[in-house]
């Protein structure tokens, strides 16, 4: 599905020049499960940011699904992710102007699809993570498990088939944390790639593979059986 | 807490500059066109105010009233037995004068020239105590050879030499009379009704030959002042004006029906410091202006000074989630509510304060050209009477206060415990972002609606100036004076000798002429109509359609072959009069005139008859039988409604010539026409202008303050637009997130672009629903008061909605753009 091949990411200010990541290599495939885990700071999400195409790294190769996108214009980097990349925040980012209903659509709004297709695409999925009965309502007037719920929907609707999630349970509580997760798991049974952020041991033990970091750099990989 | 107020509002002014320059400079914009637009309100109603004694000083003005056409007319002028005969009956009444203005002949060391020169009762000083420089008021006018001169009159007249005791000649209806100064007047301001460069005393004597001057109610050529004894009013002597009407003005016999000149006619005093803003417009001195046009202007002075507030009021509760937690921090070190509002009120005084620095920069900038612009004495100063220090301390209190105070009640409002605890600003609330739309719809609805009237008030007066007036003005050229008793003489020659020239296409003399004050009317009678109908009744000769392009509708022009074409009988020739009495005349009328007769077509009336007052009463009406008709013609202002005009070939007064020029050599035949004038009439100026700068002229004032008002809606665009693109950098900042999101998700910089420019149009767009009915209704009600004007169609209407929805999307296109190009990442990472 993706490889990354010596990715470098690097900040700059008037003063400090940091390291994010450096000579990441790193190969995901397809219908994969990954959990990405660390410190805070040690570059985890920097590097679903550049999975996700929502930054460019410094040096280095990123070929998704066999084309190089490190140096894509930014039309064409909008173009994938708006096809084949669904996201999921720590903090749901829904838009608070929106209705439940109107934020899951907005995942189909740039793809040009009619109306009333889209409005039974977005019951479907809404039924599908159990929030349809909340569709009119405003993301403020949910809990913290229905806004994810929510977040998962609009992740999925386009029905992309890679989905990152940064630290989807870092906002919840136990039992929420754990929907979400089993959420997860059944989008990867139907085929879904997964690439994920998390603290939580437990959690990442979901994923079919783990990847350690420090200080951006890959530490260890661990491979369990699903 | 001053002090600290202080610093903190400088501060925080400092720390984001941008917001503070939009809301300084918004301010001071507004603050400065309102400051202007107050100072030339407070010019317009100063009128008359500096003359001591303004309060028992009155005009006598003549109200008109058409019972048939509904008409209501008044006029500054009133008949000199009018004033006479008010202070005959009327103890109230304490002095009277009459005035009136001429333009004759003056010869100076062998030179001639023309001047305009009020003739006026001594009295007039005592009613107007106009200023002396030298010379005693209360003998200056004492004999009949005085003459009073302004300074800047005997400057010209007598430059370097002492004045006072020198002669001046005026040729008044053919005599010469001399006159010596006697005094002199410091210039009148600009701000009065009078106008007036030369005084002497009014000599009845002029009128030697027209006894009914001195008798009529309706022969209006001049002024009557009147000055009331201390503690009296117009209210002590209006309500037995109606019996001193019907006691004093006789009824006369026309035709049968007995009428008085005060049928149709009333009379009121009205204070001379209200003459200028006042009901009677009519045949003023100076041009007046009305009240509506005033009080337009004091609105839209205000309705741009609460644009800007809007501005600061929006920016700072649009901003108020930014100061979330200093507030909840100060409120957590023990600060009361009442505290931070006195903290916040602060801000915006020193906001305000600041903006009015620049506000009186502007404003001392900009007054010169605009009193120039406006002709007006508008001057700026301090302290003193009429200083504006403390009306603009008073403004800057007042828009500190009323642009901060809704903001500091919003900012004070933070509960600390959820801004602390989410560690962020508070979010926007609710009711403040609703608010903020309705202002900004406001605000754009007050542009819109300026941009349409200008646009309309624009297009009227170019209308006015270039529409067809009926009559033909290319290379028309109007010569004033024909009519002087100078010429009488070879005034048949000297036309005869312009018609002559070549290049001159068709000569013809008149009363009427183009934009003159000539009125003429007379009572006539038709048969089956026991009312008498007024209408004008002007002289012309032969040659006057054919010079002026007016085309006949059916029958003929008038001849000189003709004698029952010819009215003319000489005033006191009793046999004359006698024998037109009975042998009758024929006349030209126009269409309006038709129709006020009821005489059915064009066509159809050649033929008919009526009969007229043009003779002496005890001789009956004269009838006359229409020969020709020909089609309304607009000689005056497009305000008026066309007059019905009775047309007559009368030689004995004709007071222009109108001379049909070559257009293409326009210039060498017009100097021509000078040159044979001066031939045949060295003794009288050659005044002549062409027709088109006339009426281009005509139209100066409304062209002048169309743009004067183009120019503030200008400003209030500007207004409107500053604050819209600080809010849009506003929003921008404030959705950054949700446009991370949006980009996540596939949007491309054109759809982000989109939402942002279709978000801060639909305002725009809701504005017009306010804006162009009040607009609708504003400008019906200012084009009523044409009787010709252009169509109110919807072209107006959509073009300012479009031309401000454009102006408004690139306003805040850049920050729109800016937004859309930034990365998703980035607007992610901070939450």
């Amino acid at each position: 599905m993706l490889d990354l091949i010596g990715l470098n990411k690097r900040y700059r200010t008037d003063t400090v020049e940091t390291t994010a990541l450096d000579a990441i290599d790193l190969a995901i495939g397809a219908g994969e499960f990954v959990a990405i885990m660390g410190p805070s700071g040690c570059g985890k999400s920097t590097l679903l940011n550049i999975i996700g195409l929502l930054d460019r790294p410094t040096a280095g190769r990123y070929v998704f699904e066999g084309r190089d996108v490190a140096q894509l214009p930014e039309a064409a980097l909008t173009d994938i992710r708006k096809r084949r990349i669904g996201f999921i925040f720590q903090n749901f980012n829904l838009i608070d102007e929106l209705s439940v209903r109107e934020n899951v659509e907005l995942a189909l709004l740039y793809h040009g699809i009619p109306a009333s297709e889209r409005r039974a695409r977005v019951d479907k999925v809404l039924d599908k993570v159990g929030i349809a009965h909340r569709a009119g309502h405003r993301p403020s007037q949910l809990s913290g498990g229905q806004q994810q719920r929510v977040a998962v929907a609009r992740a999925v609707v386009a029905e992309p088939p890679l989905i990152l999630a940064d630290e989807p349970t870092g906002n919840l509580d136990t039992a929420h944390g754990e929907e979400v997760m089993r959420m997860l798991r059944t989008l990867n049974d139907d085929g879904a790639t997964i690439v994920m952020v998390t603290h939580s041991p437990a959690h990442a033990d979901y994923a079919g593979r783990v990847v350690n970091m420090l200080d951006g750099r890959v530490l260890v990989e661990a491979r369990r059986a699903a | 807490m001053f002090a600290s107020t202080l610093t903190v509002g400088l501060r925080t002014l400092m720390r984001n500059r941008s917001f503070a320059l939009i809301n300084i400079l918004g301010l001071a914009i507004g603050m400065a066109a309102c400051i202007l637009l107050l100072l030339f309100v407070r010019y317009e109603l100063s009128y008359d105010d500096w003359l001591p004694g303004h309060e028992r000083a009155f005009q006598v003005q003549t109200f008109y009233n058409d019972p048939e056409t509904g008409r209501h007319d008044a006029m500054q002028m009133s008949a000199y037995a009018v004033g006479r005969s008010l202070a005959k009956d009327f103890p109230e009444i304490d002095k009277v004068a009459y005035a009136l203005l001429a333009k004759p002949v003056i010869l100076q060391d062998g030179n001639a020239t023309t001047g305009e020169v009020m003739m006026a009762d001594p009295t007039l000083l005592d009613i107007l105590p106009l200023p002396f420089v030298r010379g005693d008021p209360r003998s200056a006018m004492r004999d009949l050879q005085s003459l009073l001169m302004t300074q800047s009159e005997a400057a010209k007249r007598f430059p370097g030499i002492d004045p006072i005791g020198k002669t001046l000649s005026m040729v008044r209806n053919g005599k010469t009379y001399d006159y010596h100064v006697t005094g002199i007047l410091r210039d009148l301001p600009r701000n009065s009704h009078l106008k007036l460069t030369m005084l002497v005393p009014f000599n009845g004597g002029v009128f030697g030959d027209q006894p009914e001057f001195f008798k009529r109610y309706g022969w209006n050529s001049g002024y009557n002042y009147v000055r009331l004894v201390p503690g009296k009013s117009f209210a002590d002597i209006a309500p037995r004006l109606a019996a001193w009407e019907k006691r004093n003005i006789p009824k006369q016999n026309f035709g049968g029906a007995f009428v008085s000149e005060g049928d149709t006619a009333d009379w009121k005093l009205t204070p001379i410091s209200d003459v200028h803003l006042g009901k009677a417009t009519g045949a003023g001195m100076t041009p007046s202006n009305d009240p509506g046009s005033i009080a337009t202007f004091t609105l839209v002075a205000l309705l741009i000074l609460a644009m800007a507030c809007i501005n600061f009021t929006n920016l700072s509760t649009a901003r108020a989630g930014q100061r979330a937690r200093e507030v909840a921090l100060r409120k957590v070190m023990g600060a009361s509510r009442r505290q931070l509002i006195v903290q916040f009120l602060g801000e915006s005084l020193v906001v305000a304060a600041l903006a009015m620095l620049v506000a009186l920069a502007l404003v001392e900038l900009v007054l010169p050209l605009l009193a120039d612009f406006l002709k007006a004495d508008l001057v700026l100063h301090y302290f003193g009477a009429g200083g504006i220090l403390l009306p603009v301390l008073g403004l800057t209190v007042l828009v500190g206060l009323a642009a901060g105070l809704y903001p500091a009640l919003v900012l004070s409002r933070f509960d600390p415990a959820p801004v602390l605890k989410a560690n962020r600003g508070g979010t926007d609330t609710q009711g403040s972002g609703r608010l903020r739309g309705a202002l900004v719809v406001a605000q754009f609805a007050v542009s819109i609606a300026l941009v349409i009237c200008t646009a309309v008030v624009t297009a009227q007066t170019w209308y006015a100036r270039s529409a067809d007036a009926g009559y033909n003005r290319d290379g028309l050229l109007q010569v004033t004076g024909i009519g002087r008793k100078q010429i009488e003489p070879v005034a048949d020659q000297l036309v005869d000798a312009v018609a002559r020239i070549p290049g001159v296409l068709g000569v013809g003399r008149t009363t009427i002429g183009v934009n003159t004050d000539s009125h003429i009317n007379t009572l006539v009678r038709v048969d089956g109509n026991p009312r008498p109908i007024e209408m004008g009744n002007y002289n012309i000769d032969p040659g006057f359609f054919d010079a002026m392009g007016m085309k006949l509708l059916a029958g003929r022009t008038l001849d000189r072959a003709n004698p029952r074409d010819d009215v003319r009988v000489a005033p006191n020739d009793e046999a004359a009069q006698a024998a037109l009495a009975t042998r009758g005349a024929n006349v030209v009328v126009n269409v309006e005139a038709l129709r006020k007769l009821g005489l059915g077509s064009p066509a159809q009336a050649i033929g008919k008859s009526f009969r007229v007052a043009m003779v002496d009463e005890k001789f009956g009406l004269v009838p006359v039988t229409i020969v020709g008709v020909v089609p309304d013609v607009r000689l005056r202002s497009f305000r008026d409604p066309y007059e019905p005009i009775m047309y007559q070939y009368d030689r004995s007064y004709m007071s222009e010539m109108m001379v049909r020029l070559n257009a293409g050599a326009a210039g060498p035949v017009r100097d021509a026409v000078e040159a044979v004038w001066k031939r045949y009439a060295p003794q009288v100026p050659f005044e002549a202008a062409f027709t088109d700068d006339i009426v281009r002229n005509q139209y100066d004032a409304d062209a002048a303050r169309a743009t004067t008002f183009a120019a503030f809606a200008g400003l209030a665009i500007f207004v409107a637009c500053l604050g819209l693109y600080g809010l849009a950098a506003f929003t921008a900042e404030r959705r950054t997130r949700e446009i991370g999101i949006r980009k996540v998700l596939g949007a491309r910089d054109s759809d982000i672009v989109r939402l942002l420019v279709w978000q801060f149009s639909r305002p725009v767009l809701i504005a017009n629903i306010i804006a162009w009915p009040v607009a609708w209704w504003l400008m019906r009600g200012w084009l009523d008061g044409f009787a010709q004007r252009i169509a109110l169609g919807p072209q107006w209407f959509i073009g300012a909605g479009v031309l401000a929805a454009l102006i408004a999307a690139a306003t805040i296109i850049g920050h729109a753009l800016k937004v859309a190009r930034s990365s998703p990442a980035l607007a992610l990472r901070y939450e």
